[in-house]
């Protein structure tokens, strides 16, 4: 979790800037922890490898990397298998969801070993290319809504699961990764239609509340072994931000 | 996360007008969505003029006895209510309350948009999903909404002393196998249409004004087909089915003034829904006449045995041994026309499904049976105790389901579902 939210930009470029100084911080982050994470799995520590995976995995929801905004880099760190000829066997699946296959499917540093040093590789290249990366403006008002819109589609449907459970924990830090952009844009937000960014975050605080609730004792319970009744309220929450978030671009829109 | 190594980025949906400042794309409006939905017009006019209209507004809920001739598609869905407080319950009923008039008076996209329904911000997604072109029709439109006991014995919403008598739990019968999946849930609509694209659309609709309040638990949709050749329309068993219905002037189904009901409840009535798998395979290997025999009628015709057409009542003063209509026959256990039993009619209201495939290739096809009454006990548990054991009881499956209150219908053009609640 970010410690606090970053202060509004007040241009679209000072938007775009401040989040490639936030990405930049994460990928910080990121680079260490796949460092971790190939030194447990190397030494066949896989249940610390297992923990330090749900670690790394969190960090890059909260890049908040929505619309493959990071291309064939972004693919290498967070790919999935579908579409992939061979599917989860496929040599072409690598990165933060392959790990998750391996670690959740008893695989071990036979398997993983490359994996893991790959992904260390591809996480320094990236953050090595960041700063000459283009980031469009015109993105930003789309990930504010598609992060969590990933969220729905990917995450709480089971599509992105290779075998963890942990849609709960990746929602909650896709929700960290959309308030660090809406607040980024929180200036130029409000100034288009006063007071929307209050009414959005109304809908968030409401999201991270019900997915609190879900935690047991500071762990995230496997999202498929929550009965219907105790998944609604964090899917009826998410559906209410989403519907909130879809004027987000609007704002930003030139055709209507 | 749009993440697959084969799948190129995706390019930019829009052109964007980039910086603060430009309010020219932007009309900010005080209303937002839902406030917005809140007060649409329920005097408009119909959208249509060859499409009927049922009227929304009277002192009970369309839907059961209105419009005269029951619609043609139906979804049946269930909620749980996910307000948490009484405030937010009543918002959720007014929302469902101008959804339920817009969509029954239909849309015209030529007709000027008030402001108060103008989103609070232009240019964002379009009004509606599109599904039904630019005008929606009304198409017979009508919504029909319950509230499962869960709702009153919920103390967040304080209403534990208005539930209505009788208002339980849906009941396990010995033939029935409840499946938690389609079983139960706080809150029912029935929407009914002519055509099968306005009840998804109604539903899409109806969900995405209510995100966050509601939240769909299961929904079926099923089909009223048409006579064939005429009169009563069949069932997925090949009978015609709801011939014997209770007119409206017989006085069993609206709860009343007296009823022994709480005021508010006066103009609603009791909802039952059992979803019943009818096991088709089966039944198609069984002889016409033992067929005739466990329902009591002809296939043919839809007349009761040893009579000519199906309104004929069955005469069953002159038949007590079952020679003509056998004693454990469908029409005759569930209505054995005697004074005793009268008044354990009901009005049924249901509608076929027809949904997928079984474990085993068999057709997943049967009855969202939907019946109306002032008293459950009284009249469907009756009904139903009576039907416990009767040779049918081999070819269908009850598998979800459950009972609600439907709640009084709304007169006053301010007014809205279940204000009596919040009295």
């Amino acid at each position: 979790m970010p410690d606090s939210l970053p202060a509004p930009a007040p241009t679209m470029d000072g938007v775009v800037a401040a989040y490639r100084n936030y990405v930049s911080g994460q990928l910080d982050t990121l680079t260490g922890q796949a460092l971790s994470l190939k030194a447990s799995i190397g030494n066949n520590s896989l249940e610390v490898a297992r923990r330090q995976w749900l670690d790394a995995q969190m960090t890059w929801q909260r890049v908040g990397a929505a619309y493959g905004s990071f291309g064939d880099l972004g693919s290498a760190i967070n790919g999935l298998p579908s579409g992939l000829p061979k599917g989860s066997a496929d040599p072409g699946f690598t990165g933060l969801h392959r790990l998750e296959y391996g670690l959740f499917h008893g695989q071990g540093p036979a398997e993983l070993a490359a994996v893991a040093s790959k992904l260390y590789a591809d996480v320094v290249e990236l953050h090595g290319k960041l700063p000459t990366m283009e980031l469009a403006g015109s993105d930003m008002p789309l990930r504010c809504h598609e992060i969590l819109e990933d969220s729905l589609r990917d995450n709480l449907s089971g599509n992105n699961d290779q075998g963890s459970g942990m849609a709960l924990a990746l929602t909650s830090a896709d929700l960290d990764g959309t308030r660090v952009v809406l607040a980024l844009m929180r200036t130029l937000v409000d100034t288009l239609s006063p007071g929307y960014t209050a009414k959005v975050t109304a809908t968030l605080d409401r999201l991270g509340n019900a997915l609190a609730r879900t935690q047991d004792q500071g762990t995230w319970p496997a999202w498929r072994t929550l009965p219907l009744a105790a998944r609604q309220p964090v899917t009826g929450a998410l559906g209410a931000a989403l519907e909130s978030l879809a004027y987000v671009p609007a704002l930003f829109s030139t055709d209507d | 996360m749009t993440s697959n190594p084969t799948t190129p980025p995706r390019p930019g949906r829009r052109s964007f007008l980039i910086g603060a400042g430009s309010g020219a794309a932007v009309t900010a409006l005080a209303a937002t969505a839902a406030n917005a939905a809140i007060h649409s017009s329920p005097s408009a006019t119909p959208a249509s003029a060859t499409a009927p209209a049922v009227p929304f507004h009277g002192a009970t809920q369309a839907g059961v006895y209105r419009p005269a001739d029951q619609q043609r598609q139906a979804c049946f869905a269930s909620f749980r209510v996910l307000a948490t407080t009484k405030a937010e319950l009543k918002t959720l009923l007014q929302v469902l309350t101008a959804q339920g008039v817009k969509l029954s008076t239909g849309v015209r996209a030529a007709d000027p948009v008030p402001a108060e329904s103008l989103p609070a911000i232009a240019g964002g997604p379009p009004q509606n999903s599109g599904v039904l072109g630019e005008d929606v029709p009304p198409d017979s439109f009508t919504m029909t909404v319950g509230l499962a006991a869960s709702v009153f014995d919920n103390p967040a919403f304080g209403l534990a002393g208005k539930k209505p008598k009788g208002l339980t739990e849906m009941t396990v019968f010995p033939n029935d196998t409840p499946d938690p999946a389609w079983t139960g849930g706080d809150l029912l609509l029935q929407l009914c249409a002519d055509s099968t694209d306005m009840v998804h659309y109604a539903l899409r609709e109806i969900t995405k004004a209510t995100r966050g309040l509601l939240a769909l638990s299961w929904k079926i949709n099923g089909f009223h087909s048409a006579p064939r050749p005429a009169g009563t329309p069949r069932n997925l068993f090949g009978y015609k089915d709801g011939i014997a219905n209770p007119a409206q002037d017989e006085q069993l189904v609206w709860i009343t003034q007296g009823s022994g009901q709480p005021d508010w409840a006066v103009g609603g009535t009791f909802i039952v829904v059992r979803l019943i798998r009818m096991l088709v395979e089966f039944w198609d290997r069984v002889g016409l006449g033992e067929q005739d025999g466990m329902i009591g009628r002809h296939r043919v015709s839809g007349a009761p045995l040893g009579a000519v057409k199906e309104t004929d009542v069955p005469d069953y003063a002159n038949d007590p041994d079952g020679q003509n209509i056998p004693l454990d026959a469908h029409i005759r256990m569930a209505n054995p026309r005697t004074k005793a039993t009268d008044a354990s009619r009901l009005l049924r209201r249901g509608y076929n499904y027809d949904l997928g495939v079984d474990l085993n290739g068999n057709m997943q096809a049967g009855l969202i049976f939907a019946s109306f009454q002032r008293d459950i006990k009284a009249q469907f548990e009756a009904t139903q105790l009576r039907l416990v054991n009767e040779p049918m009881t081999d070819y269908i499956e009850p598998f979800g389901g459950g009972y609600f209150i439907g709640l009084p219908g709304v007169t006053a053009a301010n007014g809205f579902l279940g204000e009596g609640l919040f009295a």
